[in-house]
């Protein structure tokens, strides 16, 4: 729910409720206004009656009025209590006739009183008809919802003209942080407003990201420099094993030693250049940018692994159009041999590697295990196959580099073939 | 040949040290830039093993210094920094060849005798070994007078390891050689093997000797004897 409906909905509540308050309260008061109006009316026309027997010494005639009617009735001495009384008001139809009874109910202010005439009691009963006061009543209920509809319809327009134009800052805010990205050099600008709460999360989004940018470049430099300082303890220790078995006379259970040896430094080695090439990829350090073309670059490297290929015993289906590219030479490399090392390593003994590219695409397909590998986590830092000799970051490489050149790198497993796609 | 080290990690520079320390060798070492810069200054050396980190200085100012005084002596950066802006550098200001850490010390031996070859057969294009001519312009390889077919791979190989010779290279290294990085699969060797197998047999039917031995299961040595 956007804020603006939210406050809009709580603007309308509030002002229905508020509304329909002061409407009860309009009510009472103008019902309690009205109705001492009425009594006002029904005490004159007793002082009339009481003038009149005082004067005549007889009842007066009671006649029927539009909006009155009186009657008398004798009764006990002493029995009748004067009081007034809400009652319904029989208004006799005159001409009309849409009620059984000849006439309709509307409500009434009655007072019962009495009076004494010689020596007889009488009680006298005033009613008088109530239907102006409820049709003010009416109006003014009318005018409330006339209120309550003129001011939703001035507050959707104030919302549509002044709190959008208001809330802008906001909207752009959010719209650079969308473009946030921790690695370029783009900062978030500041956004002129007057308004102190825009300005203060102004400051604060672009203070936070400066400090985020600050950390992550702390952090890639710590990993340049980490994966640096590892440089010569490898180096120490490669030239020393190469030193080593120049020494004579080695058992076979020494040499197998010697070759596990060789083969973690050298897996430690490649560990430590893809980290060193990733910072580098993501600094954008490499400036050899140059016309490529794919076709021969691929026609070279699978000629470069073909006793790879033969070793496994690979089927290779090489489908080559013409496709030049300007990127860096060196990354080119990187990731096209990051491919087709995978699809092989991936394979087995006498599985197939397809290979094609046109002027849109470059498709890289090979059997391998016969089920889809996990989406998107293939191409995170250190995810690799159970068993897998790779150091976890030639996908993580091949996607930055990609990405680097404004392609796509896109996985897919159809018909028993895991397949890798770079949309050009 | 005279060889100068320099290089700063003492680890790897007593390694490099005794691998090229051989008969008709004479390897010098410098730790830092100012014994560095006084060496290069006082004697003349086949080819300079320059690291470009040092105490004291950047290794790039010793080649500069070197060139200024139109030095002929061949160099080798060996450089921790896979920057191509370094490597870029370095071979423009004069170095020969251009190699990362780490490295195996045979492939440090392979450039190295390819830098000095270039320096001092000056022109020729031939390397002998025994009764084996290799011609390194037209990658041919001849035994006897007589020329034997080598795939482009197995020529490098036969090239590394006359370079070698002498020396047991490992798998790992051969392996990096041909195919360089991209070699992360093999845990299995079995096409270096055959590579090998190969080169075996073309000399040995053209009349060489079976130079080339395996060493302990580690790798492959190419003998004298």
């Amino acid at each position: 729910m956007k804020l603006l409906a939210k406050y809009n909905l709580v603007n309308l509540i509030t002002t229905i409720v508020v509304m329909l308050i002061t409407g009860i309260i309009y009510y009472q008061a103008i019902s309690y206004i009205l109705t001492g109006q009425k009594d006002k009316d029904l005490v004159v026309e007793e002082q009339e009656i009481f003038d009149y027997v005082k004067l005549n010494h007889h009842l007066p005639q009671t006649f029927e009025s539009n909006d009155q009617q009186i009657t008398f009735a004798p009764a006990a001495p002493g029995s009748v209590q004067r009081e007034f009384f809400n009652t319904r008001y029989f208004e006799k139809d005159e001409g009309r006739k849409k009620h059984k009874n000849g006439g309709e109910y509307e409500s009434g202010r009655g007072l019962i009183s009495s009076v004494t005439v010689g020596d007889k009691y009488y009680k006298i009963l005033i009613i008088e008809s109530k239907v102006e006061t409820e049709d003010l009543i009416r109006l003014i209920f009318i005018i409330t919802i006339g209120v309550i509809l003129f001011l939703l319809l001035i507050l959707q327009l104030t919302n549509r003209l002044i709190l959008n134009r208001l809330w802008q800052p906001f909207y752009n805010i959010m719209s650079e942080l969308r473009l946030f990205n921790i690695a370029d050099k783009h900062e978030i600008p500041k956004l002129p407003t007057s308004i102190d709460e825009f300005k203060e999360l102004n400051d604060t989004v672009a203070d936070m990201a400066a400090k985020a940018k600050h950390d992550y470049q702390d952090l890639k430099v710590f990993t340049e420099n980490a994966s640096h300082e590892l440089l010569t303890p490898i180096a120490v220790i490669n030239s020393k094993l190469d030193t080593l078995i120049q020494t004579e006379n080695f058992s076979e259970r020494q040499s197998k030693l010697l070759n596990d040896l060789y083969g973690a430094v050298s897996r430690l080695n490649r560990l430590n250049q893809s980290l060193l090439l990733l910072v580098k990829i993501e600094n954008k350090l490499l400036h050899d940018k140059q016309q490529i073309n794919l076709r021969e670059m691929i026609e070279e490297m699978v000629s470069q692994f073909e006793e790879i290929f033969n070793d496994k015993e690979l089927t290779l289906t090489v489908e080559l159009g013409e496709k030049e590219i300007y990127a860096s030479r060196y990354l080119a490399e990187i990731l096209l041999s990051n491919l087709i090392s995978n699809a092989i390593r991936h394979n087995y003994n006498g599985g197939k590697i397809n290979i094609s590219l046109n002027n849109n695409s470059f498709t890289i397909k090979n059997t391998g295990d016969n089920t889809p590998l996990a989406d998107e986590k293939i191409f995170t830092r250190f995810h690799k196959s159970s068993g897998s000799e790779g150091s976890g970051l030639g996908l993580t490489i091949s996607r930055q580099i990609c990405e680097n050149l404004g392609y796509g790198l896109e996985y897919l497993f159809k018909e028993g073939y895991h397949t890798f796609t770079i949309e050009f | 040949m005279k060889i100068l080290i320099i290089e700063d990690e003492e680890g790897l520079r007593e390694s490099i040290e005794e691998y090229f320390t051989e008969a008709g060798n004479i390897c010098e070492t410098a730790s830092n830039y100012q014994s560095a810069l006084s060496k290069i200054n006082l004697y003349r050396y086949d080819c300079i093993l320059l690291d470009i980190t040092l105490p004291g200085g950047n290794g790039i100012d010793v080649l500069k210094s070197l060139k200024e005084n139109s030095h002929p002596d061949g160099v080798l950066i060996i450089s921790a920094k896979n920057s191509l802006d370094d490597r870029l550098e370095g071979l423009n200001i004069g170095a020969d060849d251009y190699l990362v850490k780490p490295f195996h010390l045979s492939e440090l031996k392979a450039r190295v005798s390819a830098i000095i070859r270039r320096k001092s057969y000056n022109g020729s294009n031939l390397l002998v070994f025994n009764e084996i001519t290799i011609d390194l312009l037209a990658k041919e390889v001849q035994v006897d007078k007589t020329q034997v077919k080598f795939t482009r791979k197995e020529f490098a190989l036969l090239l590394y390891f006359i370079a070698n010779k002498g020396k047991v290279v490992s798998k790992n290294a051969i392996a990096e050689h041909l195919w360089g990085d991209g070699i992360d699969m093999a845990n299995n060797f079995d096409f270096i093997y055959s590579h090998i197998k190969n080169i075996r047999k073309k000399l040995m039917e053209a009349g060489c000797k079976d130079y080339i031995q395996a060493a302990y299961g580690m790798g492959y040595k190419l003998t004298d004897k």
